[in-house]
């Protein structure tokens, strides 16, 4: 008994630190600006009637179902996407699975602002797509107007989600399954249809949930396609309005929130049960067979079409970065290297924040994220659930909220020297660290519960304690998610904006994604803009790459090739 | 039901990477037949099954069914039922959904498909369950099922891999008996995937031992027993005592010194070793016999005492028919084992 | 003993020290939060640094709402010496917030007004050092492709050829959109300049949610025309985009501003700043192309190239009216909310009824009637309706709405509710008339 006790003082001693993490670093900043949306302007009293405005009036109503409308379907449209290629990865021995790999993950790393004028220019009303269909065939796509734009700039930029996951799925598949299958006669797309698809349901939609609450929550996308008629970008615009004291904006915070904790919820409930891929004994996925070289070449057809989709931002990217001038026509005027030329000297210092602060909050993440994990799966507190959530939530949060948040908590906070709290880089970090969170929390999640619990009996059984058993064997085995985790966590924090606005105080702690943003004020700072942003998906590419390979490494040389 | 089918094994050799997994294996099995495969783990008995199912493929040789070579058919397109070891019951489909899969398969009518699934279902004693799902059934419940979506095909043939291996001791032995009531209902050639030589023995007409890839024989459960052709069958099935030893003129001579006569026309094949079942052994007093020696240990099993006898350097076991407490020789005694010549087995390993 | 004067003689040299820290206070860093762009900053930081040897400028950058949050959540333990931003929106929030400190510059040789605007704020928080021009750019290959006209006036951008081929910022989001509205207002009167701008709004392709997205948009070439501030088409041009730019005869000219913040960490330095902007050497640098913006020196445009916009000497630029700050100030709320319910989240409406008009139109030009012809004006007048008076927008329950306070009549969602159905209404009625209208005359 004494040994439980320790066991779980140890635990609670893990949660409470955690839900302090979480509290002064989410809960209470946020907190001290939404709570304006429980009060009356200018009253201060409690109430809820701002609530009952919010469901009156018509644009609000509208952006709810606008903002609905377009996070299912991008989960659509990201998930047509990403099943082709899910498919030939997982059923064939393929060698472009390579190609989908390395660069499948590239439409995650979208520089602000810059991406979107990328896409403007190739897909745009008078984009490069466009004027081409104009001149050769009188009509045009609209690719980029209204909702539609935002869905299709939102599933190419969340298809690697939907890609990993349903891969993953369908790779946790009991192989006796499949054959029990093609025993009775089904075989082909038809299988897949019946018995693959079916059984990786449930371990797609937990990313799928994750996908429709990021875009439900996304405010940067809409605005720049000028769409404004969606809640998130709504919130935005009414709590950066000067001037007027506007408690709707944190109402509709309030309610950003209120949907994305629904969803985890919902998604949670729908999985209760149902998570096929971990109660199977066998594992081993689906069956690989060779493709024959009509296939072959049908399968490279398919690869190359949807990677040329997806990528099109940085090839719009790329074009804008060597670009003298670029509009209303299908290609650049010229060339030129001016624009690497004019950020070279201000970039290395970028470039360094960048890495710093990625690889910092992204260490913060997983850390974090796979304590939350273990505390959720493993132990049997009293509200353990509840740390999931709150970390969940901050995927709701506008980033411009937790910025104001944390300059109100912190910026009176002194150090010794009279410098504010708020002004040092650590709480930019802790910013973005906190904003990527949920997808670390996710992903130590999932690989977590592909862990049976004997693997960690059997240690203990033979002497370990709780605390080596994790290092030992749990952490380990769960490098793959963990992995998986620190780099989306990374890759997105690479390119983090709205929240790093308001905290940076300085061009000395300065990441790529502000300097960006400064460059994007004018319209001679466009293509340096692209320029500093080719080089953002640049290092956020490579020191993907390295990662990977160190962790294959040391993967294989304990022989868990996962 | 469809005319049972004979399966034809030629000549096949299967390696995976450098591990030679098949070697040389020949081997038929009539129609109607309740067959086993019965060896130890890693003998090569799944891999077998599975390259008659069609999920692994030989490099040479081939399989026939019903006199066709089935290599160039896909795992769909063979028609032999198989049960898998996990039962493999898909959770997302109830059980009538599971049972009626390959029948949806073969595009039947769907009338067809509901009156072979209540059929299949039934069969198994199971009607009352198509509206469950897998995970709210019991292990046997589930291996019913697997068994009941196979059979509804009504496939050439049934092939179970290891389909006991889940189940609780008492739910073998009254599962395997319905297994076998059921393949002699339905006439059908099935192959049973085993390492338990009771399983083997109690339901199969005919037994194919095998060790590291090859056959090492293939008879009833009673030929197997009472003739086995090597060591390796010999103590496989059924508990077997092996006494190192050479052949000298016409006597065999088991290390120790201990010689037994040889009776004419049998010759010990060289390397091999004397071989016989403890129950065909009786203990003397007389010390003149040629095997002999101090008795080590008595295991009193009811019907039957079992002796361990020291002799020479190896201990061998006696059974002995149980009449009385006085017949019981002690721990230390001196005994001669007597060995009916014709029990006596010279088996190369 | 020893250790008394060893005291003594620390403590004294730390005196001279901070004394000499603060002779050397008007040096050192001052940091200046702004929401202009580095084109700008870049070349005054080092002409400051160069007058004034020993300064550094720090310049943070942030766009003017952000800005404006910034300095409010820090307030507590402010580390910024000045806010230095265009229109005087942002500056009468921090104003009324109490995050200014009054100064006034002792520079001489600044007019008064320039344009409209008087170039400080009255009570001096915050003055002005550049105003610039709004006008009309537009994208060349983009107007020749589409064979669209040339713009000369801002009624222009009313006509039918300009349909879907416009863009503006909000006024709610750019502040010196905000006060060309208002000086459409103010110059053609409450009712006559709502219809104007709903008239060129019926046009509009897009209402960005910040003033460099027009010129963004024009750029690219995804939108014909854009109503922007002149710098950002001239330093397009100069950065060899293919577009053009006009002043219209009226032309609204709007000033740029820097303040000090409160409890400014570099006071002194804050002053010098200022100081610098207004003399000579800072008005002169306001004529590089890379800043181009109008000085208030008027003694500077003697430097200025020819053909360089005079708002002391050219007649479009004189302001046909003095700019009533007051006015502004009372109804800014509701102007900004006005063109948001009734413009900017009701434009596919307004643009399906100007639409409607517009084929009117054009079919009364070739065949007149009477009856379609009062139909259409009807549509025309529901469209320019509006839901309160211009005493009701300056009333203090209107703005008491805004700010919460007591007298309000009702809450703001309320207002917002109601003005955005009332447009609805409106202009689904007016396309009605435009559909019967129409049928009558073909």
């Amino acid at each position: 008994m004494a040994l439980a006790g320790t066991r779980s003082a140890g635990q609670a001693t893990l949660a409470l630190a955690i839900a302090l993490f979480l509290g002064v670093f989410l809960v209470v900043p946020v907190a001290t600006v939404i709570y304006v949306a429980f009060t009356e302007k200018g009253g201060g009293a409690l109430t809820l009637i701002n609530f009952l405005d919010f469901a009156r009036t018509d644009l609000f109503v509208r952006s709810f179902w606008n903002s609905v409308y377009v996070s299912a379907m991008t989960v659509v449209w990201a998930s047509a996407l990403a099943l082709p290629l899910a498919y030939l990865t997982t059923r064939f021995e393929f060698r472009g699975a390579m190609l989908v790999q390395t660069l499948g993950f590239l439409p995650l790393v979208m520089p602000p602002f810059v991406g979107a004028v990328a896409m403007q220019l190739l897909f745009g009303r008078n984009g490069s797509v466009n004027l081409l269909l104009d001149g050769w065939f009188d009509f045009k796509i609209g690719f980029m107007e209204g909702l539609n734009g935002v869905i299709f700039l939102q599933a190419i930029h969340y298809f690697p989600f939907i890609l990993v996951n349903l891969s993953a799925a369908l790779r946790n598949i009991d192989r006796a399954m499949e054959e029990a299958a093609q025993n009775l006669g089904s075989h082909g797309l038809r299988l897949f249809r019946r018995i693959a698809l079916p059984l990786a349901l449930p371990g797609y939609i937990a990313g799928a949930s994750l996908v429709f609450v990021k875009v439900f929550d996304d405010v940067a996308t809409p605005l720049l396609l000028n769409v404004k008629e969606m809640l998130a970008p709504q919130a935005y615009l009414r709590i950066t309005s000067i001037g007027i004291d506007d408690p709707m904006g944190y109402v509709i915070s309030v309610v950003l929130i209120g949907v994305a904790v629904a969803t985890m919820w919902a998604s949670a409930q729908v999985l209760k049960g149902k998570d096929y891929a971990t109660t199977q004994r066998g594992g081993g996925g689906l069956a690989r067979r060779k493709l024959k070289p009509r296939e072959s070449v049908l399968a490279y057809a398919v690869v190359i079409l949807i990677l040329a989709l997806v990528l099109a931002p940085h090839v719009g990217l790329l074009l804008l970065s060597f670009a003298t001038v670029w509009s209303f026509s299908p290609l650049p005027d010229g060339y030129t290297l001016a624009h690497y030329a004019r950020v070279l000297d201000d970039s290395s210092v970028y470039i360094k924040n960048t890495l710093l602060y990625s690889s910092l909050a992204a260490a913060i993440d997983v850390a974090i994220g796979g304590a939350i994990a273990y505390l959720v799966l493993r132990t049997r507190l009293p509200g353990r659930q509840w740390l999931d959530w709150a970390a969940s939530t901050a995927l709701a949060v506008p980033g411009v909220v937790l910025g104001i948040g944390y300059l109100r908590a912190f910026y009176g906070v002194k150090l010794p020297d009279g410098t504010p709290l708020a002004a040092l880089w650590i709480v930019i970090v802790l910013a973005i660290a906190i904003r990527r969170l949920p997808y670390a929390l996710r992903a130590a999640y999932a690989a977590l519960q592909q862990i049976s619990v004997s693997l960690e009996e059997a240690a203990e059984n033979l002497g370990a304690t709780k605390a080596r058993t994790v290092r030992r064997i749990v952490v380990p085995l769960m490098t793959g998610g963990l992995l998986a985790g620190f780099v989306t966590s990374f890759a997105t924090a690479a390119v983090e904006l709205s929240a790093v606005l308001m905290l940076v105080q300085s061009n000395f702690d300065a990441p790529l994604a502000y300097g960006l943003y400064v460059l994007m004020q004018t319209p001679a700072g466009r293509g340096a803009g692209a320029a500093l942003g080719v080089i953002a998906v640049i290092i956020v590419a490579v020191c993907m790459g390295v990662a990977q390979l160190a962790a294959d490494r040391s993967q294989r040389a304990r022989g868990l090739d996962i | 039901m469809s005319k049972a089918v004979g399966i034809e094994i030629v000549g096949v050799n299967l390696s995976y990477g450098s591990t030679h997994v098949l070697k040389n294996v020949d081997l038929a099995v009539r129609p109607g037949e309740f067959f086993a495969f019965l060896g130890p783990s890693g003998c090569g008995k799944t891999t077998l099954l599975r390259l008659i199912a069609g999920f692994a493929q030989a490099q040479t040789g081939q399989v026939l069914l019903d006199g066709q070579d089935v290599a160039p058919l896909p795992p769909w397109k063979r028609d032999v039922g198989m049960v898998f070891q996990s039962y493999a019951l898909w959770p997302h489909m109830t059980v009538a959904k599971n049972v009626a899969f390959g029948l949806e398969e073969r595009r039947l009518p769907r009338a067809e498909i509901n009156r072979r699934v209540a059929q299949a279902l039934d069969l198994v004693g199971l009607a009352d369950y198509a509206g469950r799902r897998p995970a709210q059934l019991s292990g046997g419940q589930q291996q019913r099922v697997a068994v009941a979506r196979t059979i509804a095909i009504e496939p050439k043939v049934l092939l179970l891999d290891e389909p006991l291996s889940n189940l609780d001791a008492r739910m073998r032995v009254s599962v395997r008996r319905e297994l076998r009531a059921l393949q002699q209902r339905l006439g059908l050639t099935t192959i049973f995937v085993t390492h338990d030589q009771e399983e083997a023995n109690t339901i199969c007409d005919r037994i194919a031992v095998m060790d590291a890839g090859i056959i090492r024989q293939v008879g009833t459960p009673m030929e197997l027993y009472e003739n086995p052709a090597n060591l390796f069958v010999a103590s496989f099935l059924g508990s077997a005592n092996i006494l190192d030893g050479h052949a000298t003129g016409d006597a065999f001579e088991v290390v120790g010194g201990m010689r037994l006569p040889l009776p004419r026309g049998v010759v010990a094949p060289t390397g091999a070793k004397l071989v016989f079942r403890p129950q065909h052994a009786s203990l003397t007093s007389s010390v003149a016999s040629p095997l002999h020696g101090p008795v080590t240990h008595r295991e009193f099993l009811g019907a039957t005492v079992r002796y361990a006898i020291r002799v020479g350097d190896s201990e061998i076991l006696v059974d002995a028919p149980f009449q009385s407490v006085g017949e019981l020789r002690d721990v230390g005694d001196p005994v001669g084992v007597d060995l009916p010549p014709q029990r006596a087995l010279y088996l190369a390993a | 003993m020893v250790r008394l004067s060893a005291v003594v003689t620390t403590g004294f040299a730390l005196g001279l020290v901070l004394a000499a820290g603060a002779a050397f206070a008007q040096t050192g860093k001052v940091t200046v939060v702004t929401s202009f762009s580095k084109d700008v900053t870049g070349p005054l930081k080092k002409a400051f640094e160069k007058a004034v040897p020993g300064a550094i400028l720090e310049v943070q950058n942030r766009n003017t709402n952000a800005g404006v949050k910034f300095l409010e959540e820090t307030k507590a333990n402010n580390q910024v010496d000045l806010f230095w931003a265009s229109a005087p929106d942002a500056f009468e929030v921090l104003k009324g917030k109490k995050l200014l400190s009054p100064y006034k510059p002792k520079a001489t040789g600044i007019a008064e007004k320039v344009g409209s605007y008087p170039v400080n704020d009255k009570d001096g928080f915050y003055s002005g050092f550049a105003a610039s021009g709004y006008g009309i750019m537009w994208n060349e290959r983009y107007v020749k492709a589409n064979k669209l006209p040339t713009p000369k006036e801002w009624q222009d951008l009313a006509t039918a050829p300009y349909f879907d081929h416009v863009s503006i910022s909000a006024p709610s989001r750019s502040g010196t959109t905000h006060l060309t509205i208002e000086t459409i207002l103010q110059g053609e009167g409450w009712d006559k300049g709502w219809r104007t701008t709903k008239e060129i709004a019926g046009n509009l392709r897009q209402v960005t949610d910040r003033s460099f997205g027009v010129p963004e948009a024009v750029n690219s070439g995804q939108v014909g025309y854009g109503i922007v501030i002149d710098f950002f088409a001239f330093s397009s041009q100069g950065a060899g985009f293919p577009v053009k730019f006009v002043y219209p005869s009226v032309t609204t000219l709007v000033p740029a501003n820097v303040g000090i913040v409160a409890n400014a960490p570099n006071k002194a330095g804050a002053e010098a700043f200022i100081e610098f902007l207004l003399s000579s050497a800072g008005q002169e640098a306001l004529l590089e192309p890379t800043i181009r913006r109008l000085p208030v020196r008027p003694e500077t445009y003697g430097k200025a190239p020819a053909g360089y916009p005079n708002p002391f000497k050219d007649k479009n630029l004189q302001g046909l009216l003095t700019f009533n700050a007051e006015l502004s100030e009372s109804r800014t709320a509701a102007v900004d909310t006005l063109f948001d319910q009734l413009i900017t989240f009701q434009l596919e409406p307004l643009k399906a009824a100007t639409k409607a008009l517009h084929d009117v139109d054009a079919a009364l030009a070739n065949k007149d009637n009477a009856q379609a012809r009062a139909l259409a004006k009807e549509g025309h007048d529901l469209i320019a309706a509006m839901p309160i008076s211009a005493a009701q927008a300056a009333s203090p329950e209107i703005r008491a709405a805004f700010t919460g306070g007591k007298q309000k009549s009702a809450r703001q969602a309320e207002l917002e509710q109601q003005w955005s159905a009332f447009a609805k209404e409106k202009y689904s009625a007016a396309k009605a008339k435009a559909d019967e209208a129409l049928k009558l005359v073909r």
